[in-house]
């Protein structure tokens, strides 16, 4: 047997052993890239959700209640319609302090053909839009035809599929990309679309009447770019308190810091638990590898014996050391992997904050690293044991064993 | 003993993939008492999972053709990842239960079964191997 094959056989003689600190590496491992992964799509949320949201203000009825429901079908995706007079559109885009103003009409319906739950369908004014356009502009360089549809990135339906909404049919013509927040579960079309929308929503029993003389014209909410140099939150009171208008005003500055704020806090949450693992782990190898040296002290003695420097004894162990952690680096980093991705779905749930998985080559280096810092930490604690067992007293040692 | 390990594990995942099924991972409950593709997904897992148990009961009491009760089971693992959302179709969002629970934990039992069965079959091999 050769002196580079005695590591790995070392560690095939004791598979208890070798095993045990497998999986206590694999749990470092793993606690590191999993973590590190969760944050770091938070993270790519909440920059999604601003670079999503365009506008600095939303009008909506004052019926939707305010920020609570309107964000949670931003966020959530959750299902709600509320609706007011669209001739309140030209009023505030003539607003004082008002650049851009654009329309959004809701519509829930009710169970689609596609499945149990109900669907968020968003009709935009296409000439006006600047928040949802750019971005079905990146899957479509067409305008939306009557009837047709783009949908969000979580919803299954792919281009030339056909979505049955109130009785008509939507052909799907465009697949947004993920923005990680509740817009990646809406069904997007134009006004034209969403008034046939409505109207066989009336049909069917599901009123969006705000009066009974306007069955027409109806919007939901809208966005509202508030011109350079003008303050956001002047625009914002005036158009709030308007006293005819009977509308709420969400600034979506502040939405994205409620958002930061829920972020930050699951964020050190995550960083405390990476920080306990990793230290409750550093301290389980310590006392793993002080073990070690007591066991393996005639082993290193013999060696020494029959020629082996106290370096290769050293690097005897260091790479002992090394293949363990790659081995439970690459088992942690699997297993990690394995469960947030396939369960993004539930984890961006449970979490209930904009949560998208960055690219690929973000997450190789999140595995390179976690693997990088196991094996530090893993030649950390046997440091100390290698220093240890290659000045072993050879003579002594033996002695003691007779 | 160490032969009955990975039937044993197989056994296990089989029991969580049909018990699972129609629990815990179970698909989309509907309210009104109505029931759409995802469904029969769940009812097919539950179908595989009887399957492997049998399987992982054979591979545990029978002592031959264990090479090849291994091969089948890692095939079953080979469908029950393509069932849920490849062969039969799921709910359209991907936040509904049977996309978001009962698909990824059918895909991480079914590819731990692959992996039980797999492991049991090289080992198998290789003790056929030693045979002289």
């Amino acid at each position: 047997m050769s002196a580079a094959g005695l590591p790995f056989k070392n560690l095939t003689r004791k598979p208890g052993r070798t095993w045990a600190l497998v999986l206590l590496t694999a749990f470092l491992s793993l606690s590191l890239f999993a973590g590190s992964v969760v944050v770091m799509s938070l993270q790519s949320g909440l920059r999604s959700l601003e670079a999503r949201l365009g506008a600095d203000i939303i009008v909506v009825p004052a019926a939707a209640k305010t920020k609570t429901d309107f964000q949670n079908i931003l966020l959530q995706g959750t299902t709600g319609a509320f609706y007011m007079d669209a001739g309140l559109l030209d009023q505030i885009a003539a607003a004082e302090g008002v650049e851009k103003a654009a329309p959004q009409t809701f519509l829930a319906t009710l169970k689609a053909d596609c499945c149990s739950s109900r669907l968020q369908v968003i009709g935009i004014d296409q000439q006006a839009d600047f928040t949802v356009q750019p971005w079905i502009a990146q899957s479509s360089s067409r305008e939306l035809g009557p009837l047709e549809v783009a949908v969000g990135s979580d919803i299954s339906a792919g281009v030339g599929d056909t979505l049955r909404i109130y009785r008509q049919s939507c052909p799907v013509v465009a697949r947004l990309s993920p923005t990680g927040t509740g817009l990646d579960t809406a069904v997007y079309c134009s006004m034209e679309t969403m008034k046939t929308l409505l109207e066989a929503a009336e049909e069917m029993g599901v009123s969006h009447k705000v009066t009974s003389d306007n069955a027409e014209e109806v919007i939901s909410a809208v966005y509202v770019k508030v011109a350079e140099g003008a303050s956001v939150d002047q625009v914002a009171t005036s158009l709030m308190s308007h006293p005819r208008w009977k509308v709420a005003v969400v600034q979506t500055r502040s939405m994205i810091t409620d958002v930061s704020d829920g972020l930050a806090g699951v964020a050190s949450a995550v960083k405390v638990l990476i920080g306990a693992v990793w230290a409750l782990s550093f301290v389980i190898l310590l006392v793993v590898f002080a073990l070690l040296t007591n066991e393996r002290k005639r082993e290193f003695a013999v060696l020494r014996l029959i020629g082996a420097s106290r370096r290769s004894l050293r690097r005897l162990i260091l790479t002992e050391t090394g293949l363990v952690c790659l081995l439970g680096g690459c088992l942690g980093i699997a297993v990690g992997a394995a469960v947030i991705f396939l369960f993004t779905a539930l984890i961006e749930s449970a979490l209930g904050l904009p949560y998208l998985t960055p690219d690929g080559g973000k997450i190789a280096l999140v595995a390179v690293l976690s693997l990088l810092g196991t094996a530090l930490m893993g030649a950390l604690a046997s440091a100390r044991t290698a220093w240890h067992l290659s000045r072993v007293d050879t003579g002594s040692i033996l002695r003691e064993g007779n | 003993m160490k032969k009955r390990v990975l039937p044993l594990v197989i056994l296990c995942l089989s029991v969580l993939i049909a018990v699972g099924s129609q629990t815990f991972l179970s698909p989309c409950v509907h309210e009104d008492g109505s029931f759409g593709a995802c469904h029969w997904a769940g009812q097919a897992m539950l179908g595989l999972g009887c399957l492997t148990a049998v399987m992982g009961l054979l591979l545990l009491f029978r002592p031959g053709s264990r090479s090849g009760l291994f091969i089948a089971a890692a095939a079953a693992g080979v469908l029950g990842t393509l069932i849920p959302g490849t062969l039969i179709a799921l709910c359209s969002m991907s936040a509904m239960r049977c996309r978001a629970i009962m698909q990824p934990a059918m895909t991480l039992l079914c590819c731990l079964v692959i992996l039980a069965a797999a492991a049991g079959l090289i080992l198998e091999e290789r003790k056929g191997g030693r045979k002289p």
